[in-house]
C-alpha cells in the first residue's frame, strides 16, 4: 500500500505549466512525484508545482525540488512553511505560500 | 415464519469453538428444549453471546433448567462435561442444594442473583474440592415478560481466595517474628499461627533437635496436643530423620494407612497428603528441624500449595532461629554484666569485711599479750598461736585490698628513687634466718646499679618478699638465691631456687589469681593462690615484667625486669626519696614462713609489734630502760619508743633536749611553732616538747593550734619557759598545755615529766585510741566538719574513696574534690546544693558526682549528722561516705538500656535502627564523634552512618579508619578502646555483615571503667533491634507483595500510573484501592476507594468491594449506577459501610470523564498552564449508609495534557491540620510537576507529601495525564508510513498541538522512520520499528526504535538522508541518536508553543 497521492499536469492561461498534487509525499511514492516533476519541467521556463493541497511532504519529496529549483515555482500551503524555510529551499527557488 | 427463523444453526450460533459446534450439532428438536427456531428471541441471544463469549457463562432454560454453557465453562466443569441440555439438578447433584433454589427463585421473581466467593464443594476432578464462585444468574424474558430462562456469569475465584487466604496465614506467621524469647515460645507461636490456618493447614508439627541429645523432639503441634500415632503394622510414621539428614522435603501421600485420619481443618475431611520440610538453621547451619504440614484434602497438593508450605516452613525456621538467637545474645550479655558486677562486689567487700573483725580481734589481743607477760607458758603459747594467725590474715587481706584498689585504679603508688641493690638485700636478709633454718643455703648477690630505680618502697617489699616465702616454701634441699643485676638497659631481679619446680603444663597459669598449683610437694598446704598474681600486677604498675622458668625437680627461676628513669611512671605519683627502712609489712611474711619450719627455741623469734599500728605508737610502745620504772613491760629499741616532738629556737637546747630523751624515745626536733604544727598533724607524735617563746609561732599559740585540731587535739603538751611564776605556767595550762616546766630543769624532773605526761595521755587516749582504730578500719570512708564546713578528719576508706589524704586536712570548702565550673557546670551546682544541705541540715543524706584525685570522675553517697563538740560547744558533721559509682553506673546502665530499647523499638528498618542507636549513645555519653561502620559480606568499602546520615569512609581521617578496622578484630559485642584517637567502640552481627560502632568522648568526660561494658550490653541490645527491623523490612516486603497481589490490575491502560503503600507504622496494609477496568466499548473504568479500618480484616472487605465494583462497571451504564449498585452490595458485607469511592468512566479519546464520588476526596485536575481545579461534582455519601438511594453523576473533559490525580485520604490527612490544606498541598504538588513524566510524577507525590517518619495510613493513587503515550508498532516497510502518520497525526490533534508545530513533529517523526525502513531493510527486511510518543503539559517527547544501524549521514552519497536529520535538528527542540548492538534509538524532544 503505498500513500495516498494525485497528481495533475496542465498549463496556466499564461501558458505555464503547472503540477498539481494533492494528497501525501514521503519515500513510498516519492519516485512517482520525482517522475512527474522531471517530466513536467519545460525546455525553457519555470514549472509551477502546486502543493495547495499536500498534507505531508519530508525529505523524499524535498529532494526532487531541490534537483529542479531552478527550473520550478513552488506553490505551497502554510502547513508546509517551516519544512520548507528549514529546509533551505526557500532560498534556492520562489515559493508562493497559498 | 420470517425469514431469520429459518436460519441455519450455523449462522444462528456462529463460532468455532467446540461448543459451538456441539450446539450446531445437538438435535435440539428432540429434546424437551425444542428446536432453537421455537425458542424466545431473548433465548437465542443469550445462548449466542453465551457462545461467543470467552467469560465462563451458562444459559439456562425454564422450566427443568437445562442449560448450555461455552468452552470458557469447560474447565469448571471438569469431568462432567459432556452435559449439553442436560437438567441442572442431573449435572450439578452435589451443589443443586445450593444454586437450584437460587435458580428458581430467579424464574419466579424475575430478579437477578449475586454470589461474591461462595464456598461450593464440588467433586470434579475425582476428590471434593474447596471450591470459589463469583457469579450472577440473571433471568431472560420474552418479548412477553415471561421469564424464560437464566444467564449466568460465573467467574471461579478459587485461586484468589485460596492465595489469599494462604498470603494472610503467612503474614500472621510472619508477625509473630521478633516477640518470641524462648525456642519454645516460638512453636507455640507457630502453632497458635498455623491453627488459625487450618484450612490451609489441618495438621502441623513442629519437631526440634534436643541440644542435649540431637535427637528430634516434638516442640509444638496444631491441633495443640494432635500427636497422631502410626497404625500398628502401617507402613511407619513420618521420614523426620531422613528429611533432616538429607535436608530435603518429603511428601507422604498414605496418611490414612499411616496413621488412620489426621485432623481436617476447618475442611473437615481428613487430609490425604502431608509434606514434612527441614527447618534450616541460621545461614549455612544444619537444620535445626522439621515440621509437618499436612495439606488440606479440600486442594490438590499443586505446586502453588508446595510454594506455600516451603513458605510456612521457612517463617518457622526463622522464628525459631530468632528465638534462638536472642537467647544466645541475651545469655551472652547478661553473663558479661554478671561477671563484672561479681567482680567488683567481691573485691570491694570481702577486703573491708575481714578488716573490721580483724582489727576488733588483734586489738584486745594485743593487750592480752602484754598483759600475760607473766603468765603460764603454755597459755603465752596459745595466745602467740592466735597472733600469728591473725598477722597472717591480716596479711591475705591486705593483699586482697592491694588487688582492689589496683583494680579499682586506688593504688596510691608513691613512686621514688631508691638504690635498689641496698634495699633489695636489706629485704632479702629479713628472710635469712628462716632460710637458714630451713637449712637452705642464702645466697645473696646485690652489686650496686648504675643508676637508681624509682619505686613504690611497699610494693617492692611486696615482690621480693612474696618471691622469697614463695621460694622457701617449696624448696627442700640446696639453695635459694637473690640475684640482681643490670640486662638491656634495665634491672634485673632475678629469685632462684633448687626446689620442686613447676609442671610445664601448669606454667601458662602460674600468674593467674586464685590458681594453685595443685598436688605439689610443699611446706605448707596453705596459701590463697594470689601471691604471684600480686607481684605480677605490681610489677606492672612499676612498668616492668616477671617471667618464670622452670625445670620440674630441679627448681624455678622468677625474672624481674624494671626499667630505670621514671618516664613511664605517672608524674603525679613521683616522689623525693623519703627514709629507707623496711617496714612491718616484712614482719607477717617471715612470721608465716617460720611457722612452716621446725621451732628450734623461742627465743630466736624477731620481735613482733602490730603491723597495723603504725599511725598510733601509743598503744604500746616504751624504751627498754625505762621499762621498769614506767612499771610497763615493753620491749623493743629507741625505734620503736614512742615519738617526741622537741620545738625550740635555739640549737643548743634543741640537742640537748634531744640528748636527753633520745635513748628512750623517738625525738623529732625543729625550730618552731608552724614547723612543729606541721609535723604533729601528720600523726606521728604522741608528745610535745615546745619551749614558749620562739619566732613565728610560740609555744602558747601552738598549743592552741593543736587543741583546735581534731586530729591533734589529744598529743599531750609540755611547755618549756624561762619565766618563771604561778600566773606564767597558769596562762599555759589555761592554753590547753599539759604541763609547764621552768627553765632552768634537772634532767630527772624532764624525764619524769615526759613519762608521765605520756603514760597519762596512754590512759587518757586509750578511747580515743579505740576510736581512732574503729574510724580506721570503718569500711565506709568517714569525716568531720567544723562549724566552717572545712573537712577536719578523714579515714583511710575515704582516702582510697577520693584519692585525698590526710596530709591535706584541713580541706575547706570548696573542696578539691568538687567538679570544676568550667568542666561540668551541672555537677558543679549539685555538689553545691549537697554542701548546702550538709551546713544547713542537722541530718541528711545525699549523692553527688566529684572527682577523684587523679582525675576519674566517682559518684558517691553521703550520710551525715551534726554533733557538739564536748569540749567547745562547736557544731561538727560527722558523716560517711560510700563509693556508689557502680550501682550509679547500673542504675545509668538500665536507665540507658531502657531509652535505647525504647528509641530501637520505633525504628522501622536496619537504617533506621542505626541511626536511633548513634542517636542514643551520642546523647548518653556526650560524645564528640559517634559512627556506625557497616562492613557487608561481599567485601567492598565500608558504609558509614554519622548521626546526621551518610558519610564516605575515605573521608574519614586515618587514624579514626585505622582505629574502626581495629574493631573487626575483637570478637563480637568485646568492646575495645583506642588510646589515640581516644576512643571507644565494639562489633556486632548486623544482618548483611558486621557494623562496629565507633565513640570518641567529650575531652572533658573521658570514658569509665564501666563504659565498655556498657557499651557491650548496648551493643547486643542493638543487634537484637537489627535483627528485628531486618525482618520488619522483610514483613514489609510480605505485605507490599501482599497488598499489590490483592490490588491489581497487572497491566495498567497507557496514560495512567497507580501507587500504594502501606501504611509505615505499624506496618499495616489496609483498604484503599485503585483499579482500572477496560470496558468493551473502549472507555475505561477508574476507581479509587478507601475501606474504614485496617489491617487483614480491611484488605478482606476491600477485596471484594474492588471485584464487586470491577464487575458492576463491566454491567452498569454509568458511575452513578455503578455506585448505587456497590451500594446495596456493600450493605451486605460487613465492614464495607462508609467506604468512600471515586468512580469514574474516562474516555481516553476525548478525555470526556463522567464520575461520581462516594464521599470520595475530590479529585484534582491540574491544567497544562499550572491551574488547578478539583472534580468535586458527583458527590454524596459513602457506601451502604443510604442504600436505593439515587447517585448523582457529573462530567467534565480532561483537557489536552492537564493531569488528574485520583487519591484516598491518606495521600492528604494529617492530624492537627484541616484537609483541605492537604488537598492544596497535593494540588501544589501535581500542578509543579506536571512538566515531569508521569511515573516521575508518582514518585515525586510519594515523597514531597510524606509526613515525617512515613505515611501513618495506608495510601493509594492514581494519575491520569491525557492522552496517554501512544505506542505504534510496524513492520519496516515505507507503505506503511500513511498510516503510522495518520496514528500520530490523530493523536497530536489530541495534545491540542498547534498545526504547524504539529506538521513539524509530523515531518520529524516521519523522517525518523523513513531512516529506520531504510535501516530495517537493509539488515533485517520485516523487522519492527517502534514509534513512541509521550506528553508533558509543555512538551513532546518522541522515540522511534529499530533493530538496524544508523546510517552516518554522507551528504555526498546520499544527501536526501542527511537533509533529513537536519529537518530532525530543526524541528525539534533535542535530537540524540543512540546506535547500539541491538539498533537504533532515535530520542526527540520539543517543547511546546502558542
Amino acid at each position: 500500500m503505498t500513500t495516498r497521492l494525485r497528481l495533475d499536469t496542465g498549463r496556466r492561461p499564461d501558458g505555464t505549466p503547472v503540477l498539481t498534487a494533492a494528497g501525501e509525499i514521503d519515500m513510498s511514492n516519492a519516485g512517482e512525484f520525482t517522475a512527474a516533476v522531471a517530466g513536467a519541467v519545460p525546455a525553457s521556463g519555470r514549472l509551477v508545482v502546486d502543493l495547495t493541497a499536500v498534507e505531508y511532504l519530508d525529505s523524499a519529496g524535498l529532494i526532487t525540488l531541490f534537483t529542479h529549483a531552478e527550473r520550478i515555482h513552488l506553490v505551497a500551503p502554510a502547513l508546509l512553511g517551516p519544512v520548507l524555510t528549514v529546509s533551505g529551499l526557500t532560498e534556492l527557488t520562489t515559493v508562493d505560500i497559498a | 415464519m420470517s425469514a431469520e427463523h429459518t436460519e441455519s444453526p450455523g449462522r444462528l450460533f456462529p463460532g468455532k469453538g467446540e461448543m459451538a459446534r456441539r450446539v450446531r450439532d445437538y438435535p435440539w428438536a428432540a429434546s424437551p428444549v425444542g428446536d432453537p427456531a421455537s425458542w424466545p428471541e431473548s433465548m437465542r441471544t443469550a445462548l449466542r453471546i453465551c457462545l461467543t463469549s470467552r467469560f465462563p457463562m451458562i444459559v439456562w432454560w425454564a422450566p427443568d433448567l437445562r442449560f448450555a454453557y461455552n468452552d470458557a465453562y469447560l474447565p469448571l466443569l471438569g469431568t462432567k462435561h459432556p452435559a449439553l441440555a442436560r437438567p441442572g439438578a442431573e449435572v450439578w447433584g452435589d451443589i443443586w442444594h445450593i444454586v437450584g433454589p437460587m435458580l428458581e427463585s430467579v424464574l419466579e421473581t424475575g430478579e437477578a442473583t449475586w454470589s461474591e466467593d461462595l464456598l461450593l464443594p464440588m467433586d470434579r476432578h475425582g476428590y471434593w474440592e474447596e471450591t470459589y464462585w463469583t457469579y450472577s444468574y440473571s433471568p431472560i424474558h420474552d418479548d412477553c415478560g415471561t421469564v424464560r430462562g437464566a444467564f449466568t456469569a460465573v467467574n471461579e475465584t478459587t485461586e484468589r481466595v485460596v492465595g489469599e487466604r494462604r498470603l494472610a496465614a503467612l503474614q500472621d506467621l510472619g508477625a509473630q517474628a521478633g516477640t518470641a524469647r524462648t525456642v519454645g515460645e516460638a512453636c507455640g507461636l507457630v502453632a497458635a499461627a498455623l491453627e488459625r490456618a487450618s484450612a490451609d493447614v489441618p495438621y502441623a508439627a513442629v519437631h526440634l533437635r534436643s541440644p542435649d541429645t540431637g535427637g528430634l523432639v516434638l516442640a509444638a503441634s496444631s491441633p495443640a496436643g494432635a500427636d497422631p500415632v502410626p497404625l500398628p503394622g502401617g507402613p511407619g510414621g513420618w521420614p523426620l530423620e531422613e528429611v533432616l539428614r538429607t535436608g530435603r522435603a518429603a511428601t507422604v501421600g498414605d496418611l490414612a494407612a499411616r496413621f488412620g485420619e489426621l485432623p481436617g481443618g476447618s475442611w473437615g475431611r481428613p487430609p490425604a497428603e502431608a509434606v514434612v520440610l527441614p527447618l534450616p538453621g541460621e545461614t549455612g547451619a544444619e537444620p535445626v528441624g522439621v515440621i509437618v504440614l499436612a495439606a488440606s484434602a479440600g486442594r490438590a497438593l499443586d505446586e502453588a500449595y508446595r510454594t506455600f508450605l516451603d513458605l510456612v516452613a521457612q517463617h518457622t525456621a526463622a522464628l525459631v532461629n530468632g528465638a534462638v538467637a536472642y537467647q544466645v545474645q541475651q545469655h551472652r550479655a547478661e553473663e558479661l554484666a554478671e561477671l563484672d558486677r561479681a567482680k567488683t562486689a567481691f573485691f570491694s567487700n570481702i577486703s573491708h569485711e575481714f578488716r573490721t573483725p580483724l582489727t576488733l580481734i588483734m586489738g584486745p589481743l594485743e593487750e592480752l599479750r602484754a598483759e600475760l607477760s607473766g603468765f603460764d607458758e603454755h597459755v603465752r603459747e596459745q595466745v602467740e598461736v592466735i597472733h600469728r594467725n591473725g598477722l597472717r590474715m591480716g596479711r591475705l587481706v591486705t593483699t586482697l585490698l592491694d588487688f582492689s584498689r589496683i583494680e579499682a585504679g586506688r593504688m596510691q603508688a608513691r613512686y621514688e628513687p631508691v638504690d635498689l641493690s641496698v634495699f633489695t638485700a636489706e629485704l632479702a636478709s629479713v628472710f635469712r634466718s628462716a632460710v637458714e633454718r630451713a637449712g637452705l643455703a642464702f645466697e645473696v648477690d646485690c652489686p650496686p646499679l648504675p643508676q637508681p630505680v624509682h619505686l613504690d618502697r611497699g610494693m617492692w617489699e611486696k615482690v621480693v618478699l612474696n618471691l622469697l616465702s614463695n621460694a622457701l616454701k617449696f624448696t627442700f634441699d640446696g639453695a635459694i638465691r637473690v640475684a640482681l643485676g643490670t640486662e638491656d638497659g634495665q634491672a634485673v631481679l632475678r629469685v632462684s631456687d633448687t626446689g620442686t619446680g613447676i609442671a610445664a603444663e601448669e606454667m601458662p597459669r602460674l600468674f593467674e589469681r586464685f590458681h594453685r598449683i595443685p598436688n605439689v610437694r610443699s611446706r605448707s598446704e596453705e596459701g590463697s593462690g594470689i601471691g604471684l598474681a600480686l607481684v605480677q600486677e605490681l610489677v606492672g604498675l612499676h612498668g616492668g615484667t616477671i617471667t618464670a622458668d622452670s625445670v620440674e625437680g630441679a627448681g624455678t627461676v622468677f625474672t624481674v625486669r624494671l626499667p630505670f628513669g621514671h618516664a613511664h611512671l605517672p608524674a603525679d605519683r613521683l616522689a623525693e626519696p623519703g627514709p629507707a627502712a623496711v617496714s612491718a609489712t616484712a614482719e607477717p611474711f617471715v612470721q608465716e614462713a617460720l611457722r612452716w619450719l621446725p621451732r628450734p627455741s623461742a627465743a630466736q623469734e624477731p620481735p613482733e609489734g602490730p603491723p597495723w599500728a603504725g599511725r598510733h605508737p601509743q598503744e604500746g610502745d616504751g624504751g627498754p630502760d625505762g621499762a621498769a620504772q614506767d612499771g610497763t613491760a615493753r620491749d623493743g629499741g629507741a625505734r620503736q619508743g614512742a615519738r617526741v616532738l622537741v620545738a625550740d629556737d635555739n640549737a643548743d637546747m634543741r640537742e640537748y633536749l634531744a640528748r636527753l630523751l633520745e635513748p628512750r624515745y623517738r625525738v623529732t626536733a625543729v625550730p618552731d611553732g608552724l614547723a612543729a604544727l606541721a609535723e604533729a598533724r601528720l600523726g606521728r607524735t604522741d608528745l610535745v616538747v615546745s619551749d614558749v617563746m620562739m619566732p613565728g609561732m610560740g609555744g602558747l599559740e601552738l598549743v592552741a593550734a593543736l587543741r583546735a585540731d581534731p586530729r591533734t587535739a589529744g598529743i599531750p603538751v609540755l611547755l618549756l619557759s624561762a619565766r618563771a611564776g604561778e600566773e606564767a605556767s597558769i596562762e599555759g595550762l589555761e592554753a590547753g598545755a599539759d604541763d609547764y616546766l621552768v627553765k632552768p630543769f634537772s634532767a630527772q624532773d624532764l624525764l619524769a615529766r615526759v613519762r608521765t605526761n605520756l603514760e597519762l595521755a596512754r590512759v587518757r587516749n586509750h578511747h580515743a585510741g579505740w576510736r581512732a582504730a574503729m574510724v580506721a578500719s570503718l569500711q565506709e570512708g568517714f569525716f568531720v566538719c567544723d562549724s566552717d564546713g572545712a573537712v577536719v578528719e578523714i579515714n583511710t576508706a575515704f582516702t582510697d574513696i577520693l584519692g585525698y589524704g590526710p596530709e591535706g586536712l584541713p580541706y575547706p570548702p570548696q573542696y578539691p574534690w568538687w567538679p570544676a565550673p568550667s568542666v561540668d557546670p551541672e555537677a558543679h551546682e549539685r555538689a553545691g546544693e549537697a554542701y548546702a544541705q550538709l551546713m544547713g541540715d542537722r541530718r541528711g543524706s545525699f549523692t553527688v558526682p566529684v572527682l577523684h584525685r587523679d582525675g576519674h570522675r566517682i559518684w558517691v553517697a553521703a550520710t551525715f549528722s551534726t554533733v557538739e563538740d564536748p569540749e567547745t560547744g562547736e557544731q561538727m558533721r560527722v558523716g560517711t561516705v560510700r563509693d556508689v559509682t557502680a550501682e550509679r553506673f547500673a542504675a545509668q546502665r538500665e536507665a540507658a538500656l531502657t531509652a535505647m530499647s525504647v528509641r530501637l523499638s520505633q525504628a522501622s528498618s536496619v537504617p533506621d535502627a542505626v541511626r536511633a542507636a548513634l542517636d542514643a549513645l551520642g546523647g548518653l555519653w556526650h560524645t564528640r564523634s559517634v559512627l556506625a561502620v557497616t562492613w557487608r559480606g561481599g567485601g567492598g568499602e565500608p558504609a558509614v552512618t554519622g548521626p546526621d546520615g551518610g558519610l564516605r569512609w575515605q573521608d574519614l581521617p586515618e587514624q579514626r579508619r585505622r582505629a574502626v578496622e581495629a574493631l573487626r578484630g575483637h570478637p563480637p559485642l568485646h568492646p575495645a578502646a583506642s588510646e589515640d584517637p581516644a576512643g571507644l567502640g565494639v562489633t556486632l552481627d548486623h544482618p548483611e555483615g558486621l557494623l562496629s560502632l565507633w565513640l570518641e568522648p567529650d575531652p572533658a568526660r573521658p570514658f569509665g571503667d564501666e563504659d565498655p561494658t556498657l557499651l557491650g550490653l548496648l551493643a547486643g541490645h542493638l543487634g537484637q533491634a537489627l535483627r528485628r527491623a531486618h525482618q520488619t523490612d522483610q514483613q514489609r516486603e510480605v505485605a507490599l507483595t501482599l497488598q499489590r497481589a490483592i490490588l491489581g490490575p497487572d497491566r495498567l491502560p497507557s496514560g495512567f500510573a497507580v501507587r500504594y503503600e502501606p501504611a509505615t507504622r505499624p506496618l499495616e496494609v489496609g483498604g484503599d484501592w485503585y483499579d482500572t477496568v477496560e470496558l468493551p466499548d473502549g472507555r475505561i473504568g477508574i476507581v479509587v476507594g478507601d475501606c474504614v479500618g485496617r489491617g487483614l480484616s480491611a484488605a478482606t472487605v476491600m477485596g471484594q468491594l474492588r471485584s464487586a465494583c470491577r464487575a458492576l462497571l463491566l454491567q452498569a451504564s454509568g458511575p452513578a449506577e455503578t455506585l448505587t449498585s456497590l451500594d446495596r452490595f456493600a450493605a451486605l458485607v460487613p465492614g464495607a459501610l462508609c467506604t468512600t469511592v471515586f468512580c469514574g468512566i474516562l474516555d481516553p479519546g476525548s478525555g470526556r470523564l463522567v464520575y461520581s464520588s462516594a464521599g470520595h476526596p475530590p479529585g484534582i485536575l491540574a491544567h497544562p498552564d499550572g491551574r488547578t481545579e478539583l472534580l468535586e461534582g458527583g458527590r454524596s455519601t459513602p457506601l451502604a449508609v443510604r442504600p436505593g438511594h439515587p447517585r448523582p453523576e457529573a462530567e467534565r473533559t480532561v483537557p489536552a495534557r492537564s493531569t488528574l490525580l485520583l487519591y484516598t485520604d491518606g495521600l492528604v490527612e494529617r492530624r492537627r491540620r484541616p484537609l483541605t490544606a492537604g488537598v492544596d498541598q497535593a494540588a501544589a504538588a501535581v500542578g509543579g510537576g506536571r512538566g515531569a513524566p508521569l511515573e516521575e510524577l508518582a514518585v515525586r507525590l510519594m515523597e514531597r507529601l510524606a509526613p515525617e517518619g512515613g505515611y501513618d495510613d495506608d495510601v493509594a493513587f492514581l494519575l491520569y495525564r491525557h492522552p496517554g503515550p501512544l505506542e505504534v508498532s510496524f513492520p519496516a516497510e515505507s507503505g506503511r508510513l500513511a498510516q503510522v502518520r495518520g496514528a500520530l497525526r490523530e493523536w497530536l490533534a489530541r495534545c491540542d498541538l498547534p498545526p504547524r508545530q504539529a506538521q513539524g513533529v509530523l515531518v520529524a517523526a516521519g523522517e525518523a522512520c523513513a531512516n529506520a525502513i531504510e535501516h530495517g531493510h537493509r539488515d533485517h527486511p520485516g523487522q519492527q520499528v517502534r514509534l513512541t510518543a509521550t506528553a508533558t503539559a509543555d512538551g513532546l517527547r518522541l522515540t522511534v526504535a529499530d533493530s538496524g544501524r544508523w546510517k552516518t549521514p554522507d551528504p555526498g552519497s546520499n544527501a536526501h538522508r542527511g537533509r533529513g536529520l537536519t529537518l530532525m535538528r530543526a524541528l525539534m527542540q533535542q535530537v540524540t541518536i543512540d546506535t547500539g548492538d541491538g539498533g537504533t534509538t532515535v530520542d526527540m524532544q520539543t517543547r511546546i508553543g502558542r
